[in-house]
């Protein structure tokens, strides 16, 4: 039985419930999005949502934000009955998302995009340049990007700061609710830093803010209360100071997470090299002096970095998909040079990408479909498939890496982040690749199958397999990593071996002595 | 027309005495010509082409359209002659409505204008109060004779059927014009009239499917031969052979057809050679001859198996 | 407290659901309520003739749609498959015309004729459009303009006629009333739903049109899955040229005009996704019945030519719109 303790511990300053949402219930067909979920937010508090992929946040946040409406249970807000019937009304009353996907149209500048929503005009009912770009630039003041040109277009900024910006539109509306779903996904360590000063700020004018984050670190340190959504329910809602971050994964994953320490197990023994990696230079670095470093058998080596320190580069190089400017690459000591991913491929290595909806899977097409999609020979006989072969290696990889699924004939898309990482994954060890190169190989994964994933990995690694782990979460290359390269501006700042392992280790490398240029381009 | 074709001989005769007179300055005859992609217009510029070779006493500059409906490229042409300063300009206009303006452009620089193919819009003329003559066969009155053809041998109180050409075309609307004569002369029964875009293939579908909606259809007048191949081969899956099929245009393709009998008759409006003869009166008149009046009517003829 | 595997919710269909079944019923519905409507309030439509002439008016329609089915499907359009089938027509037209040659060779010859002509017009497109990655609108745009004047130009704008008596036979004959050049169609239909479905090509090209990164970064080679299918688009174009020929018993250069927006509405009412990655060609030999029924029963019904056009333009328009709620709603 899980515990349900509703705490109705008072609030900072008032205790009447600004928002309070009761029983709400929301089906999809036959799926069951939310299920019964009651909580509510007080008046300036910064209120965490946690809770696995699938388990109803993003339903949530598309009810009070009007994209979809509810089937049972009632909303209030300031005592009325609240049901936005679309996005609009939604913001009208005072309701601001910051959604996890970018809805920044690209080649308009910035100033066009933070007004989007309400175009300046004249008095002749043309658009007004100056005051679209006063806005903007008082918007950007705001959060304290001073140093950005608000004519620039959107796809001249860097992913983190799109984000920003992002923000900064939602921020010029006056909000009574701002609702931020995972707003540190892109953003590194340095950036969230400057989010939560401006999240706190938001809090001291009196604004709620609602925190959606797979990250229980950020919800401990900037949250009030946090509410723990599990299987389209609402599990409980705790004051910061009375819980834990254990005692809130527990309740996430409704049992004890298999602590998964770096410490219990046995040292790998890495073997030969797998790749040697000298002078590398992809088409994307504009230094000569490149990376060089090893790989070898049964190890896992970690990347860290900024966003747009080089690294993504060095896989997407290694993995034929970016043309090589210079240098060499030795597979097996032999010298090799990928044309394509396919030669990289036929060479033993897979790739993980980053972005799995964009690179990574075909999302309307079926788990299995999507598992087979790089090991078609397995499957098929002279061009035709064989559909009981695909769905037998379909099943048995799913099941070894415990992959929870309704059918194979169901799309990808049905399934939750961490499960459709592990399809991934799937697809690349269907291959029994030698070496696996991977770009953050947990981004928008939640808890429970990030462990899962961790595990996977490590004996992947106990197997022999060369693994190279490019990421932005610090815990997760000290958890995984036998030795870690950290990367700023194209170039290797340092190397560090397990003892060294730590995040303060990582960042001042990472920053070093190119801290303020390697901010300017992020 | 033999007084038509009289003055065209002592045009020429004319012309080439002009012609050896100033061998070096021979007049230049610019040809404006509806869509290449007919092989009505594509056999009137070989003819005029032709005509050029064996004459010898002018240059032809020919200049095309894209489409029926590209009437932009005329005009375009029209004004390109008047910089090159072409002696003439002989046209097949598009649209006798568009054409008229930069046509009174030409007029105006000196230069001889022969409209032929398609009149110009006669409220078009007087707004812009030009005078020009037209020289060309009568659509209306060519539809007619294979109308007529088609009466008289089906009898009064005929059901019959009208195949048209592109809504809007000015041929179009003067062959379904002359149909339709046809029909109120002899008591035709017009049981249905629908276009298919000159096109063979549509008036196949067109047509089976007017077949199937009136079985008792007993002629049917295509205001092109394409279109009346069309009909011919619905006729054929159909196992109709009591059905008579006039068309227009008298192509080399329908020859065969009204040899054996699956068409009744078409019309041959000499196409081949309209566009030279418009290049003769056009010469003509550079060479000091009286401006051309009213419409000058060029031959047409009644096309049957014998 | 039950654990069970939560999903969230989607609103995209895929081919291999029950979705992809609503969607070809769906469609099948429309098609019967034209059929009903069209029996009912007309005297001849469901006549074995009439039905005959269905089937024969639809067939080259159907046969650009088959080819244009792939092209949509990797997310490209082909706007040149009407004057492909123009050029080819000519092409094969002075082949069959040729002295010398017997009527089974000088048919042989037209028919090779054809789909090379197609088949260099679809490469040549898919080269130049995956390439360069430029939208095949508009390189298709650029072969509508060269295949057409092509076929003027080898043809000098005159058509083609006289052809052996057998080539017409094919084009006429029947099997229990069923035109045998649409049955060469419904085998191109078949032979395409076999290849989408069950061979590795199809699945991937179902994959490109999703998502063509993640099948280039899975090591295919994805240009040659786009060459391929634009080649099968102009070889459909050169088979529509074929049953063209045997059908009228004529080459005309001016063939074909606008005959790629009847196939690309054909396998857009049939449910397939403009954007790529979605739908059958199942639902491609419906939408050609649709068109096909439309055309045939409006004439019946004695609705004058432009009441007629605007109405076709309006049924596009419905099945579209409905196949957007079809959607919505059997995702729910």
């Amino acid at each position: 039985m899980a515990a349900a303790s509703h705490s109705a511990a008072p609030a900072p300053e008032q205790s009447a419930a600004f928002l309070s949402v009761e029983g709400l219930k929301k089906h999809f067909g036959g799926v069951r999005a939310l299920d019964g979920v009651s909580f509510s937010l007080e008046k300036g508090e910064i209120h965490a949502l946690v809770g696995e992929n699938g388990a109803g946040k993003s339903t949530l946040i598309k009810i009070l934000s009007g994209v979809f409406p509810f089937d049972a249970g009632r909303i209030l807000l300031a005592g009325e009955s609240y049901q936005p019937a679309n996005p609009h009304e939604a913001k009208e009353i005072g309701v601001q998302v910051v959604h996890q996907e970018f809805n920044l149209l690209d080649h308009l500048s910035i100033a066009e995009n933070i007004s989007i929503e309400k175009m300046p005009r004249t008095r002749f009912g043309l658009l007004d340049k100056q005051e679209m770009n006063r806005r903007a630039r008082e918007a950007l003041d705001a959060i304290g990007l001073t140093d950005i040109d608000v004519k620039a277009p959107v796809s001249s900024l860097g992913i983190a700061h799109r984000q920003l910006v992002e923000i900064s539109r939602a921020l010029q509306f006056k909000s009574r609710i701002l609702i931020l779903d995972e707003p540190t996904a892109t953003l590194t360590e340095r950036e969230t830093k400057r989010l939560f000063d401006i999240v706190a700020s938001i809090k001291a004018d009196g604004v709620t803010v609602v925190f959606v984050s797979h990250h229980l670190e950020e919800v401990f340190a900037i949250c009030d209360r946090v509410t723990v959504f599990r299987n389209g329910k609402t599990i409980a809602t705790d004051q910061i100071v009375d819980t834990t971050p254990e005692g809130v994964v527990q309740k996430m994953v409704g049992r004890d997470l298999a602590a998964s320490s770096r410490n219990e197990e046995a040292p790998r023994s890495p073997g030969n090299i797998a790749l040697r990696v000298e002078s590398l230079c992809t088409a994307a670095n504009p230094k000569d002096r490149g990376v060089s470093f090893d790989l070898r058998y049964g190890e896992i080596v970690g990347i860290a970095g900024l966003v747009g320190s080089g690294r993504t580069e060095i896989l997407r190089g290694l993995f034929g998909v970016d043309p090589i400017r210079s240098g060499q690459i030795f597979q097996d000591t032999r010298d090799v040079r990928f044309s394509g991913p396919r030669d990289a491929i036929a060479a033993g290595i897979g790739f993980v990408t980053e972005d799995r909806k964009d690179e990574g899977l075909i999302l309307d097409m079926p788990i299995a479909a999507n598992i087979s999609l790089a090991n078609m020979q397995a499957i098929s006989r002279s061009g035709l498939l064989q559909f009981s072969a695909e769905n037998r290696r379909s099943r048995e990889r799913g099941s070894k890496l415990k992959l929870k699924y309704g059918k194979l004939s169901d799309p990808v898309a049905s399934l939750s982040g961490g499960n459709q990482q592990k399809v991934v994954l799937a697809k690349w060890l269907a291959r029994n690749p030698k070496v696996l190169l991977l770009d953050e190989p947990t981004r928008g994964v939640d808890v429970g199958a990030k462990a899962e994933i961790y595990t996977i990995l490590k004996e992947l690694a106990r197997q022999g397999v060369a693994l190279l782990v490019v990421s932005s979460e610090m815990p997760e290359l000290i958890t995984l990593a036998d030795r870690i390269l950290v990367l700023a501006e194209h170039e290797i700042q340092g190397e560090l071996q397990r003892p060294e392992f730590s995040e303060e280790n990582i960042l001042k490398l990472a920053y070093g002595q190119t801290a303020m240029a390697g901010e300017q381009n992020q | 027309m033999k007084l038509f074709k009289i003055a065209a001989a002592a045009a020429t005769g004319l012309a080439m005495l002009a012609g050896t007179a100033q061998a070096d300055d021979k007049p230049v005859v610019g040809l404006i010509m509806k869509s290449l992609a007919n092989e009505f217009f594509q056999n009137m510029l070989v003819g005029a082409q032709a005509h050029e070779e064996k004459r010898g006493d002018y240059e032809l500059i020919a200049v095309g359209m894209q489409n029926e409906t590209d009437f932009e490229s005329q005009i375009n042409a029209v004004e390109n002659f008047i910089t090159q300063g072409v002696d003439a300009i002989v046209v097949a206009p598009a649209d006798s409505r568009a054409m008229v303006r930069p046509l009174k452009k030409a007029m105006e620089a000196g230069i001889v204008v022969v409209n032929f193919d398609v009149a110009l819009d006669a409220e078009a003329k007087k707004q812009q109060k030009i005078e020009l003559a037209f020289v060309g066969p009568d659509n209306r009155g060519g539809a007619k004779l294979a109308g007529d053809a088609l009466g008289k041998k089906l009898g009064e109180g005929a059901k019959v059927v009208i195949i048209e050409g592109n809504p809007g075309a000015d041929n179009a609307n003067e062959r379904r014009l002359g149909f339709e004569a046809s029909v109120a002369e002899y008591k035709l029964d017009l049981l249905d009239s629908r276009t298919a875009h000159w096109e063979t293939e549509e008036a196949n579908t067109v047509f089976s499917n007017m077949l199937t909606a009136h079985p008792d259809i007993q002629g049917v007048m295509a205001a092109n031969d394409s279109m009346a191949i069309g009909v011919v081969k619905a006729l054929e899956s159909a196992g109709r052979d009591d059905i008579v099929v006039v068309g227009f245009d008298n192509i080399p393709a329908v020859g065969p057809m009204i040899q054996d009998g699956r068409m009744h008759a078409t019309v041959d409006q000499f196409g081949t050679d309209m566009a030279a003869n418009s290049i003769d009166l056009a010469l003509e008149v550079v060479g000091g001859a009286d401006q051309l009046k009213g419409w000058v009517k060029t031959p047409i003829k009644l096309v049957t198996a014998n | 407290m039950t654990t069970q595997t939560m999903t969230e919710p989607v609103q995209k269909t895929s081919r291999f659901s029950v979705r992809s079944v609503l969607q070809n019923a769906g469609i099948g519905l429309a098609l019967l309520a034209l059929i009903l409507f069209f029996s009912v309030f007309t005297e001849h439509f469901l006549t074995p003739n009439n039905i005959t002439n269905i089937l024969t008016q639809i067939t080259i329609n159907l046969v650009l749609a088959v080819g244009m089915t792939f092209v949509i499907l990797i997310g490209g359009i082909d706007l040149s498959v009407g004057s492909v089938m123009a050029f080819a027509a000519v092409v094969a037209g002075k082949a069959i015309t040729l002295p010398g040659f017997g009527p089974a060779e000088a048919i042989a010859l037209a028919i090779v004729a054809a789909t090379l002509t197609g088949v260099a017009c679809g490469m040549f497109n898919g080269v130049v459009s995956a390439y360069w990655s430029l939208p095949s609108f508009i390189i298709t745009l650029g072969m509508l303009n060269i295949a057409r004047g092509a076929a003027l130009h080898v043809s000098d704008a005159q058509t083609i006629y006289s052809f052996p008596y057998a080539f017409e036979e094919f084009g006429s004959a029947m099997v229990y009333g069923i035109p045998v050049v649409f049955l060469v169609a419904l085998f191109l239909v078949f032979v395409a739903w076999f290849v989408l479905n069950f061979t590795v090509f199809g699945r991937l090209l179902y994959g490109i049109g999703n998502n063509e990164e993640a099948v280039r970064l899975a090591g295919h080679s994805v240009f040659w899955y786009k060459v391929a299918a634009f080649t099968i688009c102009g070889l459909t174009a050169g088979i529509a040229a074929i049953v063209y020929m045997a059908r009228l018993n004529i080459s005309s250069p001016i063939a074909g005009i606008g005959f790629e927006l009847n196939a690309i509405a054909a396998v857009i009412i049939g449910g397939t996704s403009l954007a790529g990655g979605r739908g059958s060609v199942i639902g491609t030999l419906l939408g050609a019945f649709i068109i096909g029924v439309l055309a045939n029963g409006l004439i019946l019904i004695g609705l004058s030519d432009f009441m007629r056009q605007m109405i076709t333009g309006i049924v596009i328009i419905i099945a579209v719109v409905l196949d957007y709620y079809r959607a919505k709603y059997a995702a729910k």
